[in-house]
């Protein structure tokens, strides 16, 4: 007995729809990561406080201790002298006055160049702002190498 | 690619109103290759988004010139050394060594026998600024919302050598 060869034509349409729609979404949404000017490693932390997208001065530290002040759209980064870091931040502040403050330390920065930022934002009567940080592991522990024995 | 299809048209018909119908022509034309496009920047976007913001931690420091007198056996002094090593010291007790391991315990610990502990953390300004970071950590996994973080004087190096 023969088998008649049955051409079995499925309807596309909504397939394609659907997966139309998603690109269209995905191609809204999707921020593309903005070329660092400055490469910043963060520190680690327990925190899971997000940053706002918008609406931010973001003043970032590298690792020998640079300053620069930024919107969110870290590219146009400006730097400033640890002399006229007050006068910058004020600045920012006044053109943005519900702007949230957020600090970008590399890391590896130094203390001494993050509590003289600290006292510079306490002058420019900025009392709140935010530390960026990436997320620590749960069993992860604070401190040098992962809290191993005191020390590195 | 896409193929026409003329449908056949017996002649010249006329329509009810009398215009000339013309010839309707179907066209098809192969999707597939769009589809394909289609799926391929739907995998790209799918792959390359971020859903991930940056996190932060919370700091609301005090006014620039508050001043709060506090006994000074209230006061767990913690010393971060320029190398890291971690010092404590209550009150004007001489300074310990202490493992960053231990400092979560020590805190807790402080906290049950003084509930009106204050942690003041002097950090080396050449450290680095990990271990402030560090420290906040701690004492957030200890529950103290309360501290102080200055740098070291040079009183507070000299008697963090003196205590190695």
């Amino acid at each position: 007995m023969a088998t008649r060869r049955s051409s079995v034509r499925i309807d596309m349409t909504p397939m394609v729809d659907v997966a139309f729609l998603l690109l269209i979404f995905f191609m809204t949404t999707t921020q593309f990561k903005a070329p660092e000017s400055v490469a910043v490693e963060l520190p680690l932390s327990r925190s899971e406080i997000h940053v706002p997208e918008t609406g931010t001065i973001i003043l970032t530290v590298n690792r020998t201790g640079q300053m620069f002040i930024s919107s969110e759209n870290v590219a146009d980064a400006q730097e400033m002298a640890p002399d006229n870091a007050l006068a910058a931040i004020v600045q920012w502040r006044e053109r943005n006055p519900g702007a949230v403050v957020v600090v970008k330390g590399d890391k590896d920065a130094s203390f001494g160049a993050m509590a003289d930022l600290m006292d510079t934002l306490a002058k420019a009567k900025t009392l709140r702002f935010n530390l960026m940080t990436d997320l620590r592991k749960a069993d992860d522990q604070p401190g040098p190498d992962g809290g191993a024995a005191g020390g590195r | 690619m896409s193929d026409v299809a003329v449908a056949e048209t017996g002649g010249k018909k006329t329509g009810v109103f009398g215009r000339v119908k013309k010839g309707r022509v179907g066209v098809r034309v192969d999707m597939t290759p769009m589809v394909d496009i289609a799926f391929l920047l739907l995998i790209f976007f799918m792959v390359t988004t971020v859903f991930r913001r940056p996190l932060a931690m919370e700091v609301n420091m005090p006014e620039a010139d508050a001043r709060v007198e506090v006994p000074e056996s209230n006061v767990l002094t913690v010393y971060v050394a320029k190398d890291e090593k971690l010092f404590a010291r209550q009150g004007r007790d001489p300074l310990q060594p202490i493992a960053w391991t231990d400092l979560r315990s020590r805190f807790e610990a402080g906290t049950a026998a003084n509930p009106n502990l204050i942690i003041l953390v002097k950090i080396h300004r050449d450290a680095r600024y990990e271990p402030m970071v560090d420290m906040m950590d701690t004492l957030e996994d200890a529950k103290m919302q309360r501290f102080s973080l200055i740098p070291m004087q040079e009183a507070d190096v000299a008697a963090v050598e003196a205590a190695r």
